[in-house]
């Protein structure tokens, strides 16, 4: 995958026409719209090969065009790398879902930053207008202002019979207290990328990132919650425990005073990936499944869970206002949340999947996989994750403020 | 010549004038307030409706009148289109970036700003992003004079040492431009990675501790540094630089050197008191085409810059996309705007030529 590829996903003009002045947007434009995805799902347009000759997974034959309004056209907006692709024979996801349903689908890989990707939904679905994705994945928090500011639509969840299997400590999260307005697409955790190459020893601890002799070579997420909560670990501060800015303010000077004398090199969203790979970054803070991922290419990546711990979090499905294709939505949250099928997808994607079950399923296409801690976390990995507190609104303003002062341009 | 005339004719035709002159400044008003929201809705189209009678009513005084009054209204007719056409597309988006400017966002999420002369953004846009302007203009300016020592020398030898590979040699400079700008910027982060070529060859060369003692180099990176943002500015904006030089070169007459020669000057002498003064117009527009664009550019420092380099076109870009916050990148854009303007006459001032100013 060339570097422009991947660079691809960060904004998509023709997702939003409107956005086309941003400058990924005419990188994004270079590319054919159906480019985008890698080949990790193909058009929708072209309907996977065998639409209509299957009977469907769930056992029901509906046409695209039937799918509660709308053209039919399931249209599915999500973070890069974060789907299993057709490739070396074997049939990723969208397109098992296309040859089993039938359906129609569309998916992109426009997600690079929850901050960034809320900044272009807002003006449409703040002056009530509706946005053409049916199903986008914000993370756990944003998908919680989304559902405080009414902004998403209840899922139909009593068409996604498969929802029983969504693993029970997910059930009515904090972000969506009555569980009807999200369905987590995976879950990871927040650690220490490095390339060993460049670091030239193994990294343990929050603290490695502060070394000097990596100055210049770090990268942080602009992800206010991975980057504070891991400074907040390596301080010894439990980040599921906050409630003020207070409790958080000396975390914030020491990632001010970071970037004041040059130590972080760059602050990204999804997009670390290739500096972490060419060895610009010495360490960063990353996800545990794109790194995993990453290694798979380049063994000198590796990814820890710091001993001071690490943060967890949830991408979460959740419908926007005025969604149209709501029986295609269901019919696809269905199929991910068959485990045979979630099975597939974590395989690839080597995150924690919500799905129960899925570890037996995977133990079948990969036995040592399903021995992972990182896919598979097991009671002492996780007694070391956090997940980040939940804020009120008038609090999460506080650090929203004080974090775009540091990592914003 | 028509002052004399208006000073000297009857009553009647300074009247015209004035007819003529209050139709434009009612139709620019117009515009401005549509532009700027102070009318909306129904009033909006009433306002339009005006608009065109106050054209019109032009048009009709003009045919109706004599051939005197026609004369006299003439310039303005003239004027119009210039006008409207400059009121629609710049004074009207104008207006709404400053009415933006002094608005505020109600709650967090807002989409809408209220408009309230809120001048306290102007406040933040100084308080909070001084160094990023800062950085903007001498990160600019770095690149516009590193492009006149490169540029001027290049546009020279193309235009009098080019003989009949000229066009090529131009068209060369102009050929990077088929491939986007953005494009161009990352291969640029490619060249220069830690483990790219450029920093391959300088080890080698064991380069290194001279280009760190120069402080182009930063720990051994060579990318994500101040360095490299002023060098994808100066590689950027470089033709701008050499097509003006080029083309006040070549107008040159050589025959003006030979001439200098024959009188015994030397070589240095006729290009400091010919070449050089013939070609300031050249110079003249070439900087501003560079350090203009340049000084609100933020995709350098972007795929170049560190976290430490951010220009203010960078915090403008953040501020409108990221944060959602209009009304101070609004200020930020306008501040940034005055500074440009003020610059450009201070400079054309200084340096200004007749066939310019």
């Amino acid at each position: 995958m060339s570097r422009l590829t991947r660079r691809q996903f960060i904004r998509r003009s023709g997702v939003f026409g409107a956005a086309s002045l941003a400058l990924p947007a005419i990188l994004a434009a270079c590319g054919d719209d159906d480019d985008a995805t890698d080949g990790a799902a193909g058009d929708g347009t072209t309907s996977g090969s065998g639409s209509g000759t299957s009977a469907g997974t769930s056992g029901r034959t509906s046409a695209g065009t039937s799918g509660g309004g709308g053209d039919g056209r399931l249209f599915f907006e999500n973070w890069p790398e974060y789907i299993d692709p057709t490739e070396d024979g074997a049939r990723g996801t969208v397109d098992r879902f296309k040859k089993a349903t039938g359906l129609k689908m569309k998916y992109t890989e426009a997600f690079n930053d929850n901050n960034e990707y809320f900044a272009l939904i807002q003006p449409l679905l703040g002056a009530g207008k509706k946005i053409e994705p049916d199903i986008i994945a914000p993370t756990s928090w944003l998908a919680g202002r989304l559902i405080t500011l009414g902004w998403v639509d209840k899922l139909p969840l009593d068409q996604v019979p498969n929802a029983k299997n969504l693993r029970p400590d997910l059930i009515k999260p904090s972000w969506d207290p009555t569980g009807e307005y999200s369905l987590p697409w995976q879950t990871g955790i927040t650690g220490i990328a490095y390339n060993l190459d460049a670091t030239g020893r193994e990294l343990k601890s929050v603290e490695d990132l502060f070394d000097p002799a990596f100055k210049g070579k770090i990268g942080m997420l602009t992800e206010m919650r991975d980057t504070v909560g891991l400074i907040l670990l390596g301080m010894g501060v439990d980040p599921s425990t906050i409630e003020s800015f207070d409790q958080a303010a000396d975390a914030f000077d020491r990632l001010g005073a970071a970037k004041a004398d040059g130590q972080i090199r760059a602050f990204t969203g999804n997009d670390y990936l290739d500096d972490l790979s060419t060895g610009n970054f010495a360490a960063c803070i990353g996800w545990s499944g794109d790194v995993v991922q990453l290694s798979r290419d380049n063994p000198a990546v590796k990814f820890i869970i710091p001993e001071d711990g690490g943060i967890s979090w949830a991408d979460t499905m959740v419908m926007p206002k005025g969604a149209e294709n709501r029986d295609s939505a269901a019919e696809w949250m269905n199929f991910v949340y068959d485990p045979v099928q979630a099975a597939q997808l974590t395989a690839w994607v080597q995150y924690v999947s919500p799905v129960a079950g899925v570890r037996e399923e995977v133990a079948k296409i990969d036995p040592e996989l399903a021995e992972s801690t990182l896919l598979f976390p097991d009671d002492a990995t996780l007694k070391r994750l956090h997940a980040f507190a939940n804020l009120p609104e008038d609090v999460e303003a506080e650090f929203d403020v004080a974090f775009s002062d540091i990592v914003g341009a | 010549m028509a002052a004399t005339e208006v000073e000297a004719g009857p009553p009647a035709a300074r009247r015209v004038d004035l007819i003529g002159l209050g139709a434009l400044l009612v139709a620019g008003a117009l515009i401005a307030a549509i532009g700027m929201r102070l009318i909306t809705g129904s009033l909006a189209v009433l306002a339009t409706v005006l608009l065109l009678a106050v054209v019109l009513g032009l048009v009709f005084a003009a045919v109706a009148g004599g051939p005197d009054t026609r004369r006299r209204l003439a310039p303005y007719g003239l004027l119009k289109p210039g006008m409207l056409w400059l009121a629609l597309f710049y004074l009207a988006p104008l207006f709404t970036l400053l009415r933006a400017s002094l608005s505020t966002l109600p709650s967090r999420f807002a989409v809408e700003a209220e408009f309230d002369w809120n001048f306290g953004n102007y406040a933040d846009a100084f308080s909070d992003f001084g160094a990023q302007f800062g950085r903007g203009f001498l990160y600019a300016g770095i690149a516009t004079l590193l492009c006149v020592v490169i540029g001027y020398p290049l546009a020279y030898v193309i235009a009098f040492r080019g003989g009949r590979w000229r066009n090529v040699l131009l068209g060369l400079v102009v050929v990077p431009f088929f491939t986007s700008y953005l494009i161009r910027t990352i291969a640029w982060s490619s060249l220069l990675a830690d483990s790219g070529p450029i920093v391959g060859t300088i080890e080698g060369l064991q380069l290194t501790g001279l280009f760190e003692a120069a402080g182009i180099i930063d720990n051994g990176r060579l990318i994500n540094t101040p360095a490299a943002v002023i060098g994808g500015l100066t590689y950027n904006f470089l033709p701008f630089m050499i097509l003006p030089i080029y083309v006040s070169l070549e107008k040159i007459d050589p025959a003006l050197i030979d001439a200098a020669k024959d009188l015994y000057s030397t070589a240095g002498a006729a290009f400091r008191k010919i070449v050089l003064p013939l070609s300031v117009p050249g110079v003249f527009a070439g900087t501003l085409l560079t350090f203009i664009p340049a000084a609100g550019d933020f995709i350098n420092a972007e795929y170049l810059g560190n976290p430490n380099t951010t220009m203010v076109g960078n915090s403008i870009q953040d501020q409108f996309l990221v944060q959602n916050n209009t009304p101070l990148a609004s200020a930020m854009s306008f501040v940034l705007m005055i500074i440009i303007v003020v610059a450009v006459l201070s400079y054309t001032k200084l340096l200004g030529t007749e066939e310019l100013s």
